[in-house]
């Protein structure tokens, strides 16, 4: 434990009282793409918001480690500054902010140094294009009355100008639609290519094809009970889940 | 001796004013030219129109303090048809040498004539202040009076401040407010929409903080067949700090097929800061539109972790919340050194505070 670029160390999880994550162990390398696959309401989105610091969600045991420094104890904007990003399943309107007021400053904050105006308006503007996004977007409130589908092609566009050492991505293909699926599986692929570790919680095979990931994980009942490689998300989609139940988790 | 027990200002008496010496008054020569304004010099025997005698602003021993007490002030007349770009400014900047402040101010625009005055209230030390003030607009027909009113006196200073206008048909009068400032303020705007389809806007912010206290009542009286009065205020509270708020929507009989809408939205950033709002609605006609909304509360959890996620320290992120409610009513201001100073200002006590 611990030489791996990211490790997720018997993490277990509370809101309010009830545990939620009953011991999660995960293993990222620098580059990697793991897949995190599992029913509704087994605590994908939970991992999620804990590995990202969210208040909510207590940590009752266990260690979340970036580049062997611990993350635990850190609030979001910390992590943040550390190199973690999540990709929100359901992304916050904020009234007022413009796309690229709020991503110069996000950009300023994580990267610890001022981002000028106009090589920022630049960077932005060929980001959107690679991801099919009108230019107009950049002007707009963030996520204020965008689809949501917008709202998900809003969360890569962050990643691919935040750069962050290792994403999360909580069901960003989901409200997506075919065309959209294949330019938010591009932008995630070059986001890959800079050495970025990803991982990816989703139920579509769609994106699996587009990603080729290393591992997939099944996170069923609070525990990452099976990791494989792409045969299990075709395991998963020909007997569904419970079947997966019975045959791996004692 | 007075006392407003909702905002507990108890046995309050009034200092015995001192003169102010400074100049306040910044215009472009042509402006000078085309328009008549003056110092007000003698209160008793200005020109038309009279000042409404019911109008009690803040409350009467105020206005009756700035009748007898005045020591600054502009008499502006702008002439018919007249339509002056060039905003005129006004910076009331009190010091050690001039802590009281008592203004009168008339503003008269005649049949469409067309006028933006900013008036900058600013402690430029630390001295203890006190500002009284009565402004007067009538806005004949078919004209246009913005009016914007900065306020940022120091946390020793005591700020009241009477506004009243009264317009005619198709006139439109634009009240703009920013209160950042003072130990305790008491505001009064009210306005009289006079005839048909007078129109009547005001639109203000406040960021109270420390110990401030504010009383902000903003009434609008709708007279006049299918006349409009928007009020939209913004606010955020920090520390212990407290504002009562009182929104008024008075349809008086003649205003059929008049409409009044009324938002307030705060911000409450602390546990020990205090909201209270009280809209009310008077209505003589069946036929009028009143719309109240208040929505007060904490700043929503999940997007304050959302912003975070994204770099921003907790503070930041309620400093981006904030200055984006703000925004749209600083951009009102026309001029670049006060929006800035007025940033700078928010970004300090938000940050820092
Ligand atoms: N904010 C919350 N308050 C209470 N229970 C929650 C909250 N968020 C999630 N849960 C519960 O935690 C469990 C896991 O939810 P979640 O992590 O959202 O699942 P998934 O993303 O895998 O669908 C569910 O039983 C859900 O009801
Ligand atoms: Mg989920």
């Amino acid at each position: 434990m611990g030489e791996h670029f990211f490790n997720i160390n018997n993490l277990k999880v509370n809101i309010d009282d009830k545990e939620i994550l009953k011991g999660v162990n995960l293993e990222v390398g620098k580059g990697e793409t793991h897949i995190i696959m599992g029913p509704n309401g087994s605590g994908k989105s939970t991992l999620a918001y804990t590995l990202m610091g969210h208040p909510l969600y207590k940590v009752t045991n266990g260690e979340i480690n970036l580049e062997g420094e611990s993350l635990k104890d850190l609030s979001a904007d910390k992590r943040a500054i550390k190199g973690m990003f999540l990709s929100f399943q359901y992304p916050e309107e904020v009234d007022g902010v413009t796309v690229e007021e709020f991503l110069r400053t996000a950009k300023t904050k994580t990267w610890g140094e001022m981002q000028r105006i106009l090589p920022f308006k630049k960077l932005l503007k060929e980001k959107m294009e690679a991801l099919e996004m009108d230019e107009s977007y950049a002007t707009r409130y963030l996520n204020l009355g965008f689809s949501g589908g917008e709202k998900k092609k809003n969360e890569i566009l962050q990643m691919s100008i935040l750069e962050p050492k290792i994403a999360i991505l909580d069901e960003t293909d989901s409200g997506l639609d075919v065309d959209a699926i294949r330019i938010v599986a591009q932008g995630v692929k070059k986001f890959k290519d800079k050495e970025r570790s990803i991982v990816v919680i989703t139920h579509y095979n769609k994106l699996l094809e587009y990603l080729a990931p290393d591992y997939i994980h099944i996170l069923m009942d609070g525990k990452i009970i099976k990791t494989g490689g792409m045969e299990l998300a075709k395991e998963i989609d020909e007997n569904g889940y419970e079947e997966i139940r019975k045959k791996y988790l004692k | 001796m007075t006392s407003w027990k909702r905002i507990g200002l108890k046995d309050f008496e009034f200092p015995k004013i001192v003169k102010y010496n400074k100049k306040y008054l910044s215009f472009e020569e042509g402006a000078k030219k085309e328009v008549s304004l003056n110092m007000v010099t003698d209160i008793t025997s200005l020109p038309s129109p009279k000042i409404e005698d019911n109008f009690t602003g803040v409350g009467t021993e105020f206005i009756l303090n700035v009748k007898k007490n005045y020591n600054a002030g502009i008499d502006l007349h702008i002439p018919k048809d007249l339509k002056i770009k060039e905003p005129i400014r006004l910076d009331f900047y009190l010091d050690e040498k001039n802590n009281h402040l008592v203004d009168f101010n008339n503003i008269y625009a005649k049949e469409n004539s067309e006028i933006t005055i900013v008036i900058d209230y600013k402690s430029i030390d630390n001295v203890e202040g006190f500002h009284n003030g009565f402004t007067n607009i009538f806005a004949e027909k078919g004209s246009v009076v913005n009016i914007i009113k900065l306020q940022r006196l120091n946390s020793k200073t005591l700020n009241f401040d009477s506004n009243f206008s009264r317009v005619e048909s198709e006139a439109k009068v634009n009240f703009v407010s920013i209160e950042l400032g003072s130990k305790l303020t008491g505001f009064n705007y009210t306005s009289i929409l006079e005839e048909e389809k007078s129109y009547s806007n005001l639109s203000s912010i406040y960021l109270g903080d420390k110990e401030m206290k504010l009383d902000l009542e903003y009434t609008m009286i709708h007279k006049g067949i299918r006349s409009q009065s928007n009020i939209e205020t913004r606010g955020a509270l920090l520390d212990n700090a407290r504002k009562v708020f009182r929104g008024n929507l008075d349809f008086k009989r003649g205003s059929r097929s008049s409409k009044g809408v009324e938002l307030e939205n705060v911000l409450l950033l602390s546990p020990t800061s205090k909201s209270d709002s009280i809209p009310a609605l008077l209505c003589e006609e069946d036929n009028v539109e009143g719309e109240h909304a208040v929505s007060a509360g904490q700043i929503d959890k999940s997007k304050l972790f959302y912003i975070m996620s994204r770099g921003l320290s907790e503070k930041e992120a309620k400093k981006l919340i904030v200055e984006s409610s703000f925004k749209p009513i600083i951009d009102k201001i026309p001029f670049e050194d006060l929006r800035s100073e007025i940033n700078i200002d928010i970004e300090r006590r938000l940050i820092h505070g």
